[in-house]
């Protein structure tokens, strides 16, 4: 079996996406070809889409933007469309996070992706919404299924399977397990010790132009 | 102020109207996710671009009308780009809204959304996902939904707008 994993972060680096499928890599079994592709730019190199043509599955691993997918995968996204020698029998799947708690907020990028698939003849595999996304970073030392993360492992094992099995799931959404209370908490510090950082004042969080 | 974002060029407009189209010879940059419009510079998009005002300018409007090419139940990617670029609008604090989390607002600004869609074969399931995607970013923006119309053709829009 051949799987792409494609993270579609804007950032390069350092990436909940990025974190996300590393986690998710680790469950495969190690026969498991499996190769971790870059979409950072609204523009994908013509070569990267002839790449991806030899894998059985491409999982997509993106931050939600507005409600929905970001603009430079979008662009990506219409370009692989365009480009007919995509093989129709590769299996999409897609794991979202989420700055925001609640994981089903994802929906509606997750229906973009199968509305792309329908327009692509691709297949629809189904994905995960996954809240807290935010909070990865900072917990890259926690083994995925352990505490915080907990939640998480039991998704990724499951969607792992469906993945290797070429089948597809409804989408499923789960969050980071930290209480809500205490997540908003921890996310509200952080941007208060940000903007000091950078030289601001916390009030400036709220500040009109 | 009634703010216009649209991929499509020529729309009818009335005076005092602001409208964010394409440039053809000005790129507009992508959101990297980086947070300085609210920790760097609050309520400015750190990038250096025509687009990087979009938080303030919609922190003075009262009407957004959104003119976009239906892409897979959703904007256009110059659409998209642009409201990517607008999270300065919205503080980074949170709040909860029909038992969701979502950001507050940093204005005090009510918009009324109108969006106007056009493609050919737009499937009804791309359209409950526009109409869903629609009612969201109103959640997010704290913003009241005027209506929501699908067109066969550009033309169609500049007529509906005329």
């Amino acid at each position: 079996m051949n799987i792409a994993l494609i993270n579609a972060s804007p950032k390069k680096a350092e990436s909940a996406s990025g974190i996300l499928l590393d986690g998710l890599k680790g469950l495969f079994p190690t026969d498991c070809d499996t190769k971790i592709f870059g979409i950072h730019d609204p523009s994908m190199p013509e070569t990267a889409i002839e790449e991806l043509q030899r894998f059985d599955a491409w999982v997509f691993a993106f931050p939600l933007y507005v409600d929905a997918v970001p603009s430079h995968l979008l662009s990506a996204m219409r370009q692989i469309e365009s480009n007919k020698a995509v093989d129709k029998d590769i299996c999409v799947y897609a794991v979202v996070n989420l700055g925001f708690y609640d994981g089903q907020q994802a929906r509606n990028a997750l229906a973009v992706m199968e509305n792309w698939c329908v327009k692509s003849r691709l297949k629809w595999g189904g994905g995960i919404g996954f809240g807290g996304g935010g909070a990865l970073a900072s917990m890259k030392n926690v083994p995925l299924g352990r505490g915080p993360k907990t939640s998480l492992g039991k998704v990724f094992s499951a969607f792992s399977e469906v993945i290797l099995s070429s089948s597809s799931q409804e989408n499923i959404y789960a969050s980071i397990g930290l209480p809500k209370f205490l997540y908003k908490l921890v996310a509200e510090m952080g941007w208060r010790h940000m903007i000091k950082v950078h030289g601001g004042n916390k009030r400036d969080l709220n500040k009109k132009l | 102020m009634r703010l216009i974002i649209s991929d499509v060029l020529n729309l009818p407009s009335k005076t005092g109207d602001k409208l964010i189209i394409p440039d053809s010879t000005l790129k507009i940059h992508h959101c990297i996710g980086c947070f300085g419009c609210w920790i760097k510079t609050p309520g400015q998009c750190i990038i250096k671009d025509n687009y990087m005002n979009m938080g303030e300018l919609l922190g003075h409007c009262n009407e957004l009308i959104l003119v976009s090419e239906c892409v897979y139940g959703g904007f256009s990617p110059f659409v998209k780009n642009v409201l990517d670029r607008s999270i300065s609008y919205i503080s980074p604090y949170f709040t909860t809204r029909n038992k969701e989390m979502h950001h507050k607002q940093r204005y005090d600004n009510i918009i009324n959304i109108s969006a106007h869609f056009y493609g050919i074969n737009i499937t009804e399931k791309e359209k409950a996902t526009v109409l869903n995607i629609i009612a969201a970013n109103a959640v997010n923006f704290s913003a009241v939904v005027n209506g929501i119309v699908f067109h066969n053709s550009v033309d169609e829009i500049k007529g509906a707008l005329a």
